[in-house]
């Protein structure tokens, strides 16, 4: 007797496990709590920073005084223009900006694979489906659009506490840069998200090891991020994050499958 | 053809083998009652056989075929320690997450079908983390049936179960056999409830495959024995011990004659002796008796 077995096609596989995912994407509080926080973030970012600006703190032992700067006009928040030069500036300007949101993805990544491990939803899964590529190719898609969600949240974010806090909107970027430069941004994730995937899948169920695994490597590349992404980015900018962002997807992806074809998955 | 053919199945965890060159065979629309002891490698045989983790040596078939094959795969259904199931999701969406990975047409009729199979259909709408083990594992099951799986592995379904949820699982899996037709690997430590639905079994020790037969095996190797009951059981023991080369008490209270041809040949060798019979019967040893006989002999030797 021989038994013949329906053959599923990639394209099946993927299309049933990206429905799978992004039903649970939708319906999970995480997704909706990260891109809360993304939203609000930048409001209390700038109301907070306008309302301190020029008041000065004093170091109680050394007696130095330190003057806070606020941000000058709201597109602050978003990216820096590349003739400001391309190194990241580490002041408060420089560190609390849109460029956080590459952080929030990597919590975001590593808690939605760590509950597939957690739940056993893992197990279930990879007992029907002998291709992990799959699965990476789902999540990193997943961590892409999730991440990309969050530098929305995040640009409206900035928007709304920019008027909250009557910054200025005035740039010489132009439209056209910003659009440019949020695309870039958003096309980074890309080159990020399979870093996190990969060290999620390393990590599994130990979800301290994926984040701090996903924080650490991801640091290396985030200095990188505001010469990348400049607030006046061009089409080069854009082809050039893309053309990351797909290296690293196959590249970490490649990884991450092997990783998944070689350990214990439960 | 089998279900599952196994040769020379090998798994090292670190220094400690798990697996030592297991062999294993289950036909096709078997229920292949899977049985051993704590660590004995039960569970490591059924996640290789689900792909969950990879052998360091050996080879494993499914339906013909390497068990790392998609399509294969795609139609094993399984219930390993727990059911993977999002906790804060209504055993109904849990369901229809799985049927869409699946790709199932009609999934509402399906998971509807398969729900009503574990007896599960009022409990839909109920939060997985709070139903109760029992429900949990048939909730497992009926995920693992989504499908109509060609293979069904499940794992200690029994286990922690109260008299009540095991005769529920027992109709449950008695039904699966009836109406899915599929191929069942089910291990258990319970081994009176494997020996009701079992049609084939296994059993492993330290990482060996030790026996494996079918029912009808089983009952001709599962000796007769003659069980008995006196007003004087201590002298009634003694006395048959000096004829008899195998004389147990059970937990009933009966003493148990292993190699007696017929009753009566007890009853009147214990009258010449003055002990009247009070009570007696021959019977079978079952599935459970047989396992520490022959875990007691390999020990032995």
């Amino acid at each position: 007797m021989n038994m013949k077995f329906e053959h599923n096609r990639f394209g099946k596989r993927l299309r049933s496990m990206l429905k799978v995912d992004f039903r649970r994407m939708f319906t999970m509080p995480l997704f909706y709590i990260m891109a809360g926080v993304s939203l609000v973030i930048p409001v209390l970012i700038l109301v907070m920073t306008t309302m301190m600006d020029g008041s000065v703190s004093v170091d109680p032992t050394t007696g130095v005084e330190t003057v806070i700067e606020g941000f000058d006009n709201v597109w602050q928040a978003i990216g820096t223009l590349s003739g400001e030069g391309s190194a990241m500036s580490m002041d408060l300007t420089g560190m609390c900006n849109i460029n956080m949101m590459y952080f929030i993805a990597a919590v975001f990544v590593c808690l939605f694979v760590y509950d597939d491990f957690r739940s056993g939803y893992a197990k279930n899964l990879f007992t029907v489906r002998s291709k992990k590529s799959d699965y990476v190719i789902s999540k990193t898609l997943i961590g892409f659009v999730g991440g990309a969600c969050m530098l929305i949240a995040f640009f409206a974010g900035a928007m709304l506490g920019g008027a909250v806090a009557g910054l200025p909107f005035e740039t010489t970027a132009g439209v056209g840069g910003i659009v440019m430069c949020m695309l870039s941004k958003i096309f980074l994730v890309g080159a990020f998200v399979p870093i996190y995937v990969l060290m999620s899948v390393v990590g599994k169920q130990k979800l301290w090891l994926s984040l701090i695994g996903s924080l650490g490597i991801s640091m290396l590349f985030f200095m990188m991020i505001p010469s990348l992404t400049p607030l006046d980015a061009g089409a080069v900018n854009v082809i050039l994050c893309l053309a990351g962002g797909v290296l690293f997807s196959v590249g970490f992806g490649a990884i991450s499958n092997q990783v998944l074809n070689k350990t214990s998955l439960v | 053809m089998n279900a599952i053919e196994i040769k020379g199945l090998t798994k090292n965890f670190g220094a400690k083998q798990a697996l030592k060159g297991l062999d294993m065979t289950v036909p096709v629309g078997a229920i292949y009652g899977f049985i051993g002891e704590n660590g004995s490698g039960k569970s490591t045989t059924e996640k290789i056989i689900c792909g969950l983790i990879h052998p360091n040596a050996g080879q494993v078939r499914l339906f013909g075929k390497d068990y790392t094959d998609a399509d294969v795969r795609a139609n094993v259904g399984v219930l390993i320690e727990e059911p993977g199931c999002f906790p804060n999701y209504s055993v109904w969406n849990n369901m229809m997450l799985q049927a869409a990975n699946l790709s199932i047409k009609n999934p509402e009729k399906e998971v509807v079908k398969v729900l009503k199979t574990v007896r599960m259909e009022g409990a839909a709408s109920n939060k997985y983390k709070n139903c109760s083990l029992g429900m949990k594992q048939r909730i497992g099951i009926a995920m693992a049936l989504l499908g109509n799986p060609a293979l069904l592995v499940l794992d200690e379904p029994i286990n922690g179960l109260d008299a009540d949820g095991m005769r529920i699982m027992r109709e449950v899996l008695t039904d699966i056999t009836k109406n899915y037709g599929c191929t069942v690997v089910v291990s258990s430590h319970i081994l009176g409830e494997l020996e009701k639905i079992a049609t084939h079994y296994g059993i492993v020790r330290g990482g060996k495959m030790i026996k494996e037969m079918t029912a009808a095996e089983l009952d001709v190797s599962c000796r007769t024995y003659v069980a008995l009951q006196t007003k004087d059981m201590n002298r009634t023991k003694a006395l048959l011990a000096c004829k008899y080369s195998r004389v147990e008490e059970d937990e009933s209270g009966y003493i148990r004659v292993y190699d007696a041809k017929e009753p009566e040949e007890i009853v009147l060798y214990l009258y010449e002796s003055g002990i009247t019979v009070s009570e007696i019967r021959t019977d079978k040893i079952g599935l459970e008796e047989y396992y520490i006989d022959l875990m007691n002999e390999k020990e032995v030797r």
